[in-house]
């Protein structure tokens, strides 16, 4: 599998477009110089906008396995790190007795039966029984890997502290092992739904983009790509109709995952149109509060009397 | 360039944004390997590295074209299609034209702008390197000034003048359409070019200014009521990164109690699988999960404090998941659903402007019972209720019993207080009656004394 060179901007872009992805030209600039300064890129943006994707489309991209770390509160080193497989360990030592009492057979004393046993301690705690997590596997792999930490901002802050020094050296100490260093520096990507504020430190460390919501074109044109089966009519009136649900004011606005939920929804029913029964019948799939639900239907409803009304007029 | 850069990364620091060191070493990596020719590549380059927080886009979009410019074509010289003849026709005309837009009629029709000593000149003129607060505000208006002194309103009626004596002395009509074209070109580029002169000019003169600025650690001593705008945006970052600070302390501080006594049950549960062998040890967690009740005071006499601790309450909401804010003047509004639900200088505005100030109609009593009414159930022996206010209640009923009631359901509570203890009891102020009460008060007059306070606070 050869290593694919990104020598500009446009390259990265294409890349990302083979990939199903649609990069505007800051995202295609940002994930080219996080390859060259192998920098972490911190993207920020409401949810839902493709922040996740963006790193699952450049490890395909890459052909790059992506080790993916989910953080939420509570999460502590040994969850994201490593952990020992203590039971695993206990079941080796059950089996392994009569070989034990062997080795032992001959002992003294105590302390020499100690000694040796001493000596046999490194099978104990060796790579087979250290049991990796997202971490140290996207540290410790033969080939070069894509490190997807996502929604930081759920992690507690004492975590961060922590990441930050494994996101600068890229090495990692376990006390019974010695130091394991990177072969290869993983490309990192994390994101973050702005739920708290992150620490300067890490931002400082950290290549900063800002994904938002993607404008009316931009959107048609991700929808034609991941849905190609939606008739090009109806995918422009959708899109425009989600646009305009950004612009009340929703508890959740759609996301473009929802959209795209929505334009499969739509091919599935087979819906001719967009009229009033058709997203109705689907709204469900955009909102997810009922509140919000009631909320748009009231603006379909004033939009459509405005309508009506002007060609009564 | 470089020169330039690093005078950019100067001015986005005097309008707030904080660039480090590390961060502009990183944007100049950045630049090197995408090079400074494309100039939207160079533009996105310098802002991924640069500005690491959204609202702070903004700022960079608004500086960025002040320094490396618009993309605005440079002037033209629009004799160069001219026959010598028709050139010779032109200077005579020009000088027989008024000597006072010589100057600028020369720059127009020679198609070389202004030099960077003239246009250093022209700003001095207009007063720039005098401003005593530059701000990106003042731009047009510089602008406008310095067009005044070139003489701009005049050059219509002379450029009219100009083509009729062209037109007089037998040049070619199409030519002097094709001047009077080129000449409106750099008309309007000049004009980019001004402006863009001004804008930079009082960027430049915003970053002198920002560095003579006094120390923030002298800030921290002033009372907040003395303080000037300016100074104000300086403190407000200060508590944000306070509260910051204080975030991750206090993590560290959770961290470090979390190991309590041996939880037996759960260990016993654990090891089944050990065949009951102890090898993995479970600790019952020791949580440090407080509660807060903040009650605060914006009426007229805290208004000039109570911006700065509307923005302490959001810190702390954010910090502590179960706070609940109440704002008062004359009653009380529960205002935690504004802090959380919205940006921070939004919060600020609307709660402030639910609370409008009013003539001496400061009711603690009021909102007191209106708070053991219908959010008593708040306070429980987790909580602690944070007060702040000058305790002045224009001599209405402070409702003590009821005061009393709610600091015994509190674990603590605990009164922010801006006045000098002498001050207390004087006049309307019944701080005496309320103090004996409160298991702790804190005078809080700055924002040293606010980051001792809150310290205090958060290691109880």
């Amino acid at each position: 599998m050869a290593e694919q060179i990104f020598d500009t901007v446009d390259a990265v872009k294409r890349a990302l477009e083979g990939c199903l992805y649609i990069a505007s030209d800051e995202i295609a600039t940002v994930v080219y110089l996080a390859e060259k300064l192998g920098k972490p890129v911190l993207a920020e943006g409401p949810a839902g906008v493709g922040k996740t994707e963006l790193s699952k489309a450049w490890a395909a991209a890459t052909n790059r396995p992506l080790v993916r770390m989910q953080c939420y509160e509570g999460l502590d080193e040994s969850k994201a790190l490593y952990e020992w497989e203590y039971a695993k360990q206990m079941l080796y030592t059950q089996l392994l007795r009569d070989k034990l009492a062997d080795l032992l057979a001959g002992a003294s004393s105590l302390s020499d039966a100690a000694d040796r046993l001493a000596n046999e301690e490194d099978v104990f705690f060796s790579e087979r029984f250290l049991l990796q997590r997202p971490l140290l596997r996207a540290i410790n792999s033969d080939t070069p890997t894509v490190l997807l930490v996502d929604e930081i901002d759920r992690a507690d802050a004492e975590f961060e502290a922590f990441l930050l020094e494994v996101l600068s050296d890229f090495q990692v100490t376990v006390p019974e092992l010695g130091t394991i260093v990177a072969r290869h520096h993983p490309t990192v990507f994390l994101t973050s739904n702005n739920t708290r504020e992150l620490s300067e430190a890490l931002k400082r460390r950290c290549l900063y983009i800002y994904i938002d919501y993607p404008s009316t074109e931009e959107e048609l044109q991700i929808v034609r790509l991941k849905v190609p089966d939606l008739q090009p009519k109806l995918a422009r009136q959708a899109v425009e109709a989600v646009q305009a649900l950004r612009n009340i004011d929703l508890r959740k606005n759609p996301s473009v995952s929802e959209t795209l939920d929505w334009a499969r929804a739509l091919v599935t029913l087979n819906a001719q149109a967009l009229d009033k029964a058709t997203m109705e019948n689907t709204l469900t799939v955009l909102l997810k509060y009922e509140a919000d639900v009631a909320r748009a239907r009231r603006a379909l409803r004033l939009e459509e009397e405005a309508r009506r009304g002007r060609k009564d007029w | 360039m470089e020169e330039r850069i690093g005078r950019f990364i100067a001015a986005l620091r005097a309008s707030g944004v904080r660039v480090s060191v590390a961060e502009s070493q990183d944007a100049w990596r950045a630049v090197e390997d995408l090079g400074a020719r494309q100039r939207e590549a160079f533009r996105l380059a310098l802002r991924t590295t640069l500005i690491k927080d959204e609202p702070n886009i903004e700022r960079f979009e608004e500086l960025f074209p002040m320094y490396f410019g618009t993309g605005a074509p440079p002037l033209m010289d629009p004799q160069a299609e001219l026959s010598p003849d028709e050139q010779q026709m032109l200077q005579q005309a020009m000088q027989s034209l008024a000597e006072q837009l010589q100057q600028l009629m020369e720059w127009l029709l020679s198609g070389q702008g202004p030099s960077q000593d003239e246009l250093e000149e022209l700003a001095d003129q207009a007063g720039m390197n005098r401003a005593r607060r530059p701000s990106p505000l003042q731009q047009a208006w510089y602008e406008r000034r310095m067009q005044r002194l070139l003489g701009w309103q005049q050059l219509q009626e002379l450029l009219e003048m100009l083509w009729e004596m062209l037109a007089q002395m037998g040049m070619d009509p199409q030519t002097i359409e094709q001047l009077q074209a080129r000449v409106a070109e750099n008309q309007a580029a000049l004009e980019q070019q001004l402006s863009e002169f001004a804008g930079q000019k009082l960027v430049d003169n915003m970053i002198d200014d920002y560095q003579q600025r006094p120390p923030i650690d002298e800030l921290m001593e002033r009372p907040f009521g003395s303080l000037t705008q300016a100074e104000m945006d300086q403190l407000r970052d200060q508590v944000r990164r306070l509260a910051a600070r204080l975030r991750s302390r206090a993590a560290l501080r959770q961290k470090r109690g979390k190991r309590g006594k041996l939880d037996s049950k759960t260990t016993i549960r654990a090891n089944l699988r050990h065949s009951g062998v102890p090898f993995e040890m479970h600790f019952k967690q020791k949580r440090l999960k407080p509660k807060v009740v903040a009650i605060l005071d914006v009426s007229t006499s805290m208004r000039p404090l109570a911006e700065f601790f509307v923005r302490l309450l959001y810190e702390l909401q954010d910090q502590i998941q179960k706070t609940r804010s109440f704002a008062f003047i004359d009653h009380l509004e529960d205002v935690t659903d504004d802090l959380l639900a919205r940006h921070i200088d939004d919060a600020v505005h609307i709660i402030l402007h639910k609370l409008p100030p009013g003539h001496y109609n400061t009711d603690l009593g009021h909102s007191l019972r209106q708070f053991e009414a219908a959010h008593l159930d708040a306070v429980d022996r987790r909580t602690t209720v944070i007060v702040v206010g000058d305790g002045r209640n224009n001599y209405n009923d402070p409702a003590i019993p009821i005061f009393s009631k709610i600091c015994r359901r509190a674990r603590r509570a605990i009164w922010l207080n801006p006045e000098y203890p002498a001050q207390w009891g004087s006049g309307d102020s019944d701080m005496l009656q309320y103090a004996p009460l409160c298991t702790e008060i804190y005078q809080v007059r700055n924002l040293a004394q606010l980051a001792d306070a809150i310290d205090r606070m958060l290691a109880g």
